[in-house]
């Protein structure tokens, strides 16, 4: 067995443990723990029994089971990227907002300066 | 340019100026606004200069005519805009001009953007500039947003790009602002075309100084828009 198949499968453990652990504290939804627990799993699986990554990659026409691993971490970090921007995006709307209203509701009169 | 705007117009026409470290250049451009008889509302969008110093001393000179908004930070022109159009419909508005508050506008121009509103002819007006006017690098990113506008809005107009316009109160009630960049002249105009309001293109002045370049629609400003233009696709 490689070193490799000892580390990521403890790295996963811990990473799955404190998903829970923020999931009970009310700081993750369900479905995040759902799916960083899914990939978590599969990272597991792919450590200790590296020819599964071969089975999963021929079911999607791949031919080598560390180029699906690889497109498979492509397609999450391109998933996440696309998450973060629209957290971002909506955030910018919220600072909009209230600059805004800040700006509005604090008219800049001669009287503020007499004051 | 013969057209005179009454008394009665004029105290019902209100200008926003959005402000961004215009300290050198800002002053002129109100004063001049003012010493016109003209109201306006000044939205200074977090700038980090003395902008806001130098629009309150031009206030002390003309309490009634300037009427100023500040954003704590700087969030952009479209936002700018927007709070400008929100706070213009405290003063109970018949028409609206907008223009940039760097001096590349004439005030001259107030005028002449305003008769097709006060005669009746348009709701809407766009202060189209003259393209041999502009530096060539501006021309050529002006030229793409006009085709990105068609494409995109299906609006031909001969300057989306400009920060020079004027509304009717009804035109600003029917349309909606909701960019936070530059993308709201092209947004703008698509919302005039979205809602039917009859607009007109009227020629003016640009003053371009090095000052004023640096700002505005420049290549990558261009393509920010583009991006956000197949952003507004979806």
């Amino acid at each position: 067995m490689f070193l490799y198949s000892f580390i990521f499968p403890i790295i996963s453990i811990i990473s799955i443990v404190g998903i829970i652990i923020r999931y009970r504290h009310g700081k993750n939804s369900l479905s995040t723990v759902i799916v960083w627990s899914a990939f978590w799993i599969f990272v597991i699986l792919f450590s200790i029994f590296p020819d599964f990554s071969s089975t999963f990659a021929r079911i999607f026409g791949i031919t080598r089971g560390l180029d699906f691993i690889i497109i498979l971490v492509f397609v999450i970090l391109f998933y996440i990227i696309l998450k973060m921007y629209f957290i971002v995006d909506k955030m910018q709307d919220n600072l909009n907002e209230i600059v805004k209203e800040v700006a509005l509701k604090n008219e800049i009169t001669l009287d503020d300066e007499e004051e | 340019m013969g057209f005179k705007i009454s008394e009665e117009d004029k105290e019902s026409t209100y200008i926003i100026l959005p402000a961004y470290n215009e300290e050198t250049r800002i002053q002129p451009v109100i004063e001049e606004i003012a010493k016109k008889g003209f109201k306006m509302v000044i939205v200074n969008d977090g700038s980090s200069d003395n902008t806001l110093e130098v629009i309150k001393e031009s206030q002390r000179k003309y309490p009634k005519n300037i009427f100023i908004y500040s954003h704590i930070i700087n969030r952009g022109v479209g936002v700018a805009m927007q709070t400008g159009f929100e706070a213009v419909l405290r003063y109970d508005p018949k028409y609206i001009v907008n223009m940039d508050s760097d001096g590349q506008h004439s005030v001259d121009d107030l005028e002449n953007v305003l008769e097709p509103l006060v005669t009746g002819r348009a709701q809407a007006v766009i202060g189209a500039r003259p393209l041999k006017d502009m530096p060539t690098t501006r021309n050529f990113a002006n030229a793409i947003m006009n085709l990105l506008t068609r494409i995109f809005y299906r609006v031909d107009v001969s300057d989306s790009q400009t920060g020079f316009r004027a509304l009717t109160i009804d035109a600003l009630n029917k349309i909606s602002i909701n960019s936070r960049g530059y993308l709201i002249s092209s947004e703008f105009i698509r919302e005039i075309n979205d809602n039917d309001i009859p607009f007109e293109e009227v020629p003016i002045k640009t003053i371009y100084t090095p000052e004023t370049q640096a700002k505005g629609t420049n290549v990558s400003v261009a393509l920010k828009i583009m991006f956000q233009m197949i952003r507004d696709q979806f």
